[in-house]
C-alpha cells in the first residue's frame, strides 16, 4: 500500500555535502524541499565523540560509518568477459551514508583542479597532437571552464574554511604557494596547517631537487574560524584519526560543522532519515519527473511528489538511480551507444616507502588527515608529456595522516609477512619510515563503465550496480613514471632505502586505494557522450539534477570533493537564479 | 614452542586463574618517587602469560591450534619474555578471536551473504558463504583431522614443524573441507594482527603490550604541541578507549560495528 | 593512577621525601603538601602534568599567561629548577582531605552560586560528551579519562579546585588568559555560559583523585 504524499517544490535525494548545501541554499530561497537521506541522524555531539571514536578496529577495519554490505554493496568485475560479483565487504573504496555523508569521515584533502582539466580533450590534442592517446580512451571537456567555477571554489572554501597557502592571486605566483594552481582571486579562508616532520623533510629534498613544494590545502582547521553561515570550527590537533572517523573537535569541515545547524533550522527544509529512494517517478512521456518512491526504516512505501527532483547521492549511487528510474540511455561498451554508466574512472594510486635509522623519529600517529607537503609538478599536464606515452600525472607528497598501528606498520620489500622477522621489522620500522602518496589521475576508456548486475540484489530486491573496470594502460604508464620521480625525492632525503611501489593491474577491491570513484552521469555539451548538461541537468528529464563526482568526464590528479563543492553552488546558482525561475531546458541539446 | 595442556578443562572452564599473570606498565608509566607507585611494582612481577583464557567460541581442541598458531605469526621475543617482547599469547589474541569469532562479526554481521557463489578473481575477493565463525570452524575441524591423520597435534609439534604447516597452509591454497587453507590462513593472520594491535578493549593487545612495543600513544591524542617537535620521540604511556581515570581497563569487545 | 612523564634534566630530580628547598615559596600559597587552597585562587599543584606544571611556570616568566604574583615568582627560577619543582609537584599524592563523593558535587567557595545536583549531572554530560547547542566537545577528549590528564597534552581537571577552574574558564572567555596553543581552550570556552562553567567546575572538583 503505496501513501501518497502532498507534492513539494524540491526533493533531495542524499542529505550529504551536495543535499545539505543544495537544500540550504533553496530552502533559504524560500521553496519546500524534502530531504531524503537512508541513514540516521548524527551529529559531533554525542556520536562522534572521543575516545570512542579512535577506534581503529571498529572505524577502519571494521569500516563502522560505512554502507552496510548487507543491504546494498555493489558488483565488479574487471572486463566483460568476467561475470560481476559482489563486494561482499568493503576494502578499496568505501562509501558513507547516513547525515551528512562520506564527508563526515573525509581525510579533509581539498583541491581545485586546473583550468587544462576542464578542457582536457582540447587541450591534449593542441598540446600533444591529435594521435597522441590510446585509442580507447575516452577523455572529454566538462563543458564548463575553470573560470566559470572558480567564485563557486572560492565560496566552497570559505564556507569549510579550508586551511593554505595560495600559489597563485589573479596570475600573481606567491612563494610558498603551489606555483602550478590556476588562479584563485583570493587566499584560503585560514593559513595552513602546521607541517609534520615528514612533511619538512619532503620539502627540503624536493626543493633541493628544483620542485616546488608547498602545504597541503586542508579542511582540517589550523585555527578557530567563523564561516559565512555563522558556525564556529575549532583548531585541529592532529589526533591522526581523521579518514574513516569523525571529529570530535569540531575541527574538521563537514556539513554537520559547516551548514547543518543553518539548514535544520529553515522550517522550508523537512529532513527524513531511515529513507531510501527506490526510484525517481517519470510521466507517461517520460521526460517529466513527477517525484520519488521511497520505503522507510518500517518498510513502509510512499511517494513524495515533486515539482524538482535533485540526486545528490555518491557517485556510483547516482547511476545507480538514473538505472533504476530509466532516466538516459544505459550505455552498452559493446555497441558504444548510450551514456548512463560510461567513463566511469577512479584513481591510480601509488606508493614510495622511505625507510631511515633508528635517529630519525617520524612520529606517524600525530597527523591530520592532510597536513601533507606537496609537489605538483608532476601532476596534470604541468610537465611535458612529449614521447612519454601517457597524459596525467599525480601530486606526489609526504602525506602521513596516521600511525594506527592495524593498518599501518610499514616494513620493507622482502620482509616476511609474519613470525620472528616480521616483528622485528615492525619494531625497526615503525617510526622511522616515511610514506609519500602519489595520487594519480584516471582518464576514462570506452571499457570501464557501470551498469544493473543481472544477478544480484539489494535488500529491497533492486539490481545492483555493476562496476566494471581495470587501468587503462595510460594510467599505469603514467604511475611508472611518477613513481620514479617520488622515489628520487626518497633518495634526496637522505633514506637509507626507499621502495616504490607504482600501481599495477590489475585493478583489485581487495585493497584499499580511494573513494574517489568518478563519471557515469556525466556533463558536457554534447548528449551523444553526456548524461546531464554544464548544469547537471538530465538532457532526458529537465527537473531531474544529477549532482556528485559522476559527473566527471575524467578524473583529474587530486581529490574530487572540492570541485564537487564548487559544481555544487554552480548548480545552486543556475537552480535559483535560471531553473526555478523558469523551469525548462537550460541548454538546448 | 610447547605449551601445557589444561586438564580435565571444558569449554568454559578453561580458564587460567587471572591473579597468576599481570602484566604491569614499565616503569615510565609510574610516577617515580611516589610511595604507592614503588608498592604497586613490588607487587605485580612482569609476567608473559595473558591475563585471561576464558574461551567461549573455541573448544579445546580449537584453542591448542589457536593459541600455537597465533604465537608462530606473532611470536614473543623468547619464552617468558618481559611485556616488550611479547607475542600474540601473552596479549590475548585468543582471547580477541575468541570474542569477535563469537560475536556479531563471527556470525556475519556487514558480510553480504547473498548468492549465487561463484569462485571469482582475486581482485573479486572473498566469495564464500561461510561466516567468518562458519569459516573458522570448518577450517579448524579439518586441519585437527588432518594433523591427526600424520601424528601430534599442532600444539605438539616443534616451532619448525608448525611454521611449516603454516606456510603449507598459506601457500599450498589445499581443501579444508570447502575451505581454501589460504583463505583461512589469510583471515587467521589477519585477525591476529588486529588482536595484537586493536584497542585493549576489545580483549587483545593486553596491557597495551604491542602499543607500548611500536610507541603508538592509543585512544587520547592531542598532538597540537607535540607535531612541533620535529624528530623527538614522543613517550607517553599509551591510553585505551577503556581506560578510566584510576588506571583500570574495562573490556567490552561487543563494540556494533555501525553507528545510527 | 596518573600519566605523566618526567622532566628529567641533569641533577635535580626530586622525591616525594624531600622537598627542594625552593618549595618553601611555593608552600606559602599552594599548600604544605601543594593541595590548593580552598577559597583562593591557588590551584591544587599535587599530582598535576610535570609537563604542564613547567609550561606554566615558563609562560608565567615570559608573560604569556598573565598573573603579577606568579610572574615575579617565575622569573626568579631558572629552568633546571622550574624542571624541578614541576617534578616534585607532579610526583606528590593528592591529599585524602580533599577527596569528595562523587554524588555530592557541592563546592564550598564559588562565590556566586552553589552548584547543584542538576548542575552536577550538566558538569558530568560536558565533560564526558559535550553539547551539541553549543557546539563544546566532550573535556575529557583532550582531558582525558575522568579528567586524569594526558601527559605531554592537557592537564588533570580531576580533583582540581571548583573556584580555580571556573575562574580559568572566565580567563579564557574573556581572553585574559591566552597561553592555549591553538585557542584550543579558548575557543570551548567562548561557548560555555555561567551555568556550564559552575557545573562542570563542581563535577572535575569532585571526582576523587586516586593516586
Amino acid at each position: 500500500m503505496v501513501q501518497q504524499l502532498k507534492e513539494v517544490d524540491v526533493v533531495v535525494i542524499g542529505v550529504g555535502m551536495v543535499g545539505s548545501i543544495l537544500a540550504k541554499e533553496l530552502a533559504a530561497a524560500g521553496y519546500k524541499v524534502v530531504g531524503l537521506e537512508r541513514g540516521s541522524t548524527r551529529f559531533t555531539v554525542p556520536e562522534f565523540q572521543s575516545p570512542g571514536i579512535h577506534d581503529e578496529l571498529r572505524f577502519d577495519v571494521r569500516k563502522a560509518l560505512m554502507q552496510d554490505n548487507t543491504r546494498e554493496p555493489v558488483t565488479f568485475r574487471n572486463t566483460s568477459s568476467q561475470t560481476g560479483l559482489p563486494i561482499r565487504r568493503w576494502e578499496s573504496f568505501l562509501p558513507g551514508t547516513g547525515l551528512g555523508g562520506s564527508m563526515v569521515h573525509w581525510n579533509g584533502q581539498t583541491y581545485r583542479f586546473q583550468a587544462n582539466d576542464f578542457e582536457l580533450a582540447t587541450r591534449t590534442r593542441e598540446r600533444y597532437g591529435q594521435g597522441f592517446l590510446d585509442p580507447d580512451v575516452t577523455i572529454q571537456d566538462w563543458g564548463v571552464t575553470y573560470d566559470e567555477l572558480e567564485p563557486h571554489y572560492d565560496r566552497f572554501e570559505y564556507l569549510l574554511g579550508t586551511s593554505g597557502k595560495a600559489g597563485n592571486l589573479k596570475g600573481q605566483i606567491q612563494p610558498g604557494g603551489d606555483p602550478h594552481e590556476s588562479p584563485r582571486s583570493r587566499e584560503y579562508p585560514t593559513p595552513p596547517q602546521k607541517e609534520h616532520y615528514s612533511g619538512a623533510l619532503f620539502r627540503k629534498a624536493a626543493s633541493s631537487l628544483g620542485y616546488h613544494p608547498f602545504p597541503q590545502p586542508s579542511s582540517n582547521l589550523s585555527q578557530p574560524y567563523t564561516n559565512p553561515e555563522g558556525l564556529k570550527m575549532n583548531t585541529c590537533v592532529f589526533c591522526g584519526f581523521c579518514e574513516r572517523y569523525a571529529c570530535e573537535h569540531y575541527a574538521k569541515s563537514t556539513p554537520q560543522t559547516f551548514i547543518l545547524p543553518v539548514l535544520l533550522a529553515n522550517p522550508n527544509f523537512e529532513l527524513r532519515t531511515g529513507c531510501q529512494v527506490q526510484r525517481i517517478n517519470l510521466d507517461s512521456t517520460k521526460k517529466r519527473a513527477t517525484g520519488v518512491t521511497y520505503i522507510d526504516n518500517a518498510g513502509r512505501e510512499f511517494e513524495q511528489p515533486a515539482a524538482l527532483v535533485i540526486t545528490c547521492l555518491f557517485a556510483i549511487n547516482n547511476i545507480r538511480m538514473l538505472l533504476l528510474s530509466g532516466i538516459g540511455k544505459p550505455y552498452d561498451p559493446a555497441t558504444g551507444k548510450g551514456v548512463v554508466g560510461r567513463n566511469y574512472a577512479y584513481q591510480t594510486m601509488s606508493t614510495v616507502a622511505s625507510f631511515f635509522d633508528e635517529d630519525v623519529i617520524v612520529n606517524p600517529f600525530m597527523a591530520s588527515g592532510a597536513s601533507g607537503t606537496l609537489i605538483n609538478d608532476f601532476a596534470g599536464d604541468n610537465f611535458d608529456h612529449s614521447g612519454l606515452g601517457f597524459i596525467g600525472g599525480a601530486f606526489i607528497g609526504a602525506v602521513n595522516t596516521n600511525g594506527r598501528p592495524i593498518q599501518y606498520h610499514p616494513t620493507p620489500p622482502g620482509t616476511p609477512a609474519w613470525g620472528k622477522g616480521w616483528k622485528d621489522a615492525v619494531l625497526k620500522h615503525y617510526n622511522h619510515t616515511i610514506m609519500f602518496s602519489l595520487h594519480g589521475s584516471s582518464v576514462s576508456q570506452r571499457q570501464n563503465y557501470a551498469d544493473l548486475d543481472p544477478t544480484y540484489k539489494d535488500a529491497w530486491g533492486q539490481p545492483l550496480l555493476r562496476i566494471t573496470f581495470d587501468f587503462p594502460k595510460n594510467d599505469l604508464k603514467m604511475a611508472e613514471y611518477v613513481t620514479a620521480r617520488g622515489a628520487e625525492i626518497g633518495k634526496a632525503m637522505g633514506a637509507k632505502q626507499v621502495a616504490g611501489n607504482p600501481r599495477k593491474a590489475p585493478y583489485t577491491t581487495q585493497q584499499y586505494q580511494t573513494t574517489h570513484n568518478t563519471g557515469g552521469t556525466v556533463m558536457g555539451n554534447d548528449p551523444g557522450t553526456s548524461v546531464v548538461n554544464r548544469y547537471l541537468q538530465s538532457w532526458d528529464v529537465p527537473n531531474v539534477f544529477v549532482i556528485g563526482a559522476s559527473a566527471y568526464p575524467q578524473n583529474a590528479s587530486w581529490n574530487p570533493t572540492g570541485t564537487l563543492g564548487a559544481l555544487t553552488y554552480w548548480v545552486a546558482d543556475a537552480l535559483k537564479n535560471k531553473y526555478l525561475k523558469n523551469p525548462g531546458r537550460l541548454v538546448s541539446p | 614452542m610447547k605449551l601445557p595442556a589444561a586438564p580435565n578443562v571444558t569449554r568454559r572452564s578453561f580458564v587460567v586463574s587471572a591473579g597468576a599473570a599481570t602484566v604491569i606498565p614499565p616503569a615510565a608509566a609510574l610516577v617515580a618517587g611516589s610511595a604507592q607507585a614503588v608498592a604497586a611494582a613490588a607487587h605485580h612481577p612482569a609476567h608473559a602469560a595473558p591475563a585471561e583464557r576464558t574461551y567461549l567460541f573455541f573448544n579445546v581442541a580449537e584453542v591448542q591450534f589457536i593459541e600455537a598458531a597465533c604465537e608462530r605469526l606473532i611470536p614473543a621475543d623468547e619464552p617468558g619474555a618481559a611485556a616488550l617482547g611479547a607475542g600474540a599469547l601473552a596479549a590475548g589474541v585468543p582471547n580477541y578471536l575468541d570474542r569477535q569469532l563469537g560475536g556479531a562479526w563471527g556470525a556475519g554481521e556487514r558480510l553480504y551473504r547473498s548468492g549465487p557463489w561463484i569462485q571469482g578473481t582475486p581482485s573479486q575477493g572473498y566469495q564464500l558463504p561461510f561466516t567468518p565463525a562458519e569459516l573458522f570452524r570448518t577450517a579448524l575441524r579439518a586441519i585437527n583431522t588432518e594433523l591427526a591423520k600424520r601424528g601430534p597435534q599442532f600444539s605438539e609439534l616443534s616451532a619448525a614443524a608448525q611454521d611449516d604447516y603454516l606456510k603449507s597452509l598459506e601457500k599450498d591454497n589445499h581443501d579444508l573441507d570447502g575451505v581454501p587453507s589460504a583463505v583461512f590462513f589469510d583471515m587467521l593472520l589477519k585477525m591476529t594482527v588486529e588482536g595484537f594491535f586493536s584497542d585493549p578493549v576489545y580483549g587483545g593487545n593486553h596491557d597495551m603490550v604491542a602499543w607500548r612495543m611500536i610507541g603508538f600513544p592509543g585512544a587520547y591524542a592531542d598532538y597540537y604541541e607535540a607535531i612541533d617537535r620535529h624528530g623527538v620521540k614522543f613517550e607517553r604511556v599509551p591510553l585505551s578507549i577503556g581506560a578510566d581515570g584510576h588506571g583500570h581497563m574495562h573490556v567490552q569487545s561487543e563494540i556494533p560495528a555501525s553507528v545510527g | 593512577m596518573k600519566y605523566v612523564l618526567l622532566l628529567l634534566l641533569g641533577a635535580g630530580v626530586a622525591t616525594a621525601a624531600t622537598p627542594p628547598p625552593e618549595a618553601a615559596a611555593c608552600q606559602a600559597c599552594h599548600g604544605a603538601r601543594g593541595e590548593g587552597v580552598v577559597d583562593g585562587d591557588k590551584p591544587r599543584l599535587a599530582g598535576q602534568s610535570a609537563h604542564y606544571l613547567d609550561k606554566q611556570l615558563q609562560d608565567f616568566a615570559s608573560g604569556a599567561r598573565d598573573n603579577a604574583i606568579m610572574s615575579a615568582i617565575a622569573r626568579a627560577l631558572n629552568t633546571q629548577t622550574r624542571s624541578k619543582l614541576a617534578a616534585y609537584y607532579a610526583a606528590l599524592p593528592v591529599p585524602a582531605a580533599l577527596a569528595v563523593p562523587t554524588s555530592l558535587a557541592v563546592p564550598t567557595s564559588l562565590e556566586h552560586t552553589t552548584a547543584t545536583a542538576a548542575q552536577a549531572g550538566r558538569g558530568h554530560q560536558l565533560a564526558i560528551e559535550g553539547a551539541e547547542g553549543k557546539r563544546v566537545q566532550a573535556c575529557n577528549n583532550c582531558h582525558g579519562p575522568e579528567g586524569s590528564g594526558v601527559a605531554l597534552s592537557a592537564p588533570a581537571l580531576a580533583g582540581q579546585l571548583a573556584a580555580y577552574l571556573a575562574a580559568q574558564l572566565k580567563s579564557f572567555q574573556q581572553g585574559s588568559r591566552k597561553n592555549d596553543a591553538g585557542s584550543l581552550m579558548r575557543s570551548v570556552a567562548s561557548q560555555l555560559d555561567e551555568a556550564d562553567i559552575t557545573a562542570v567546575a563542581s563535577y572535575y572538583a569532585s571526582i576523587p583523585s586516586s593516586h
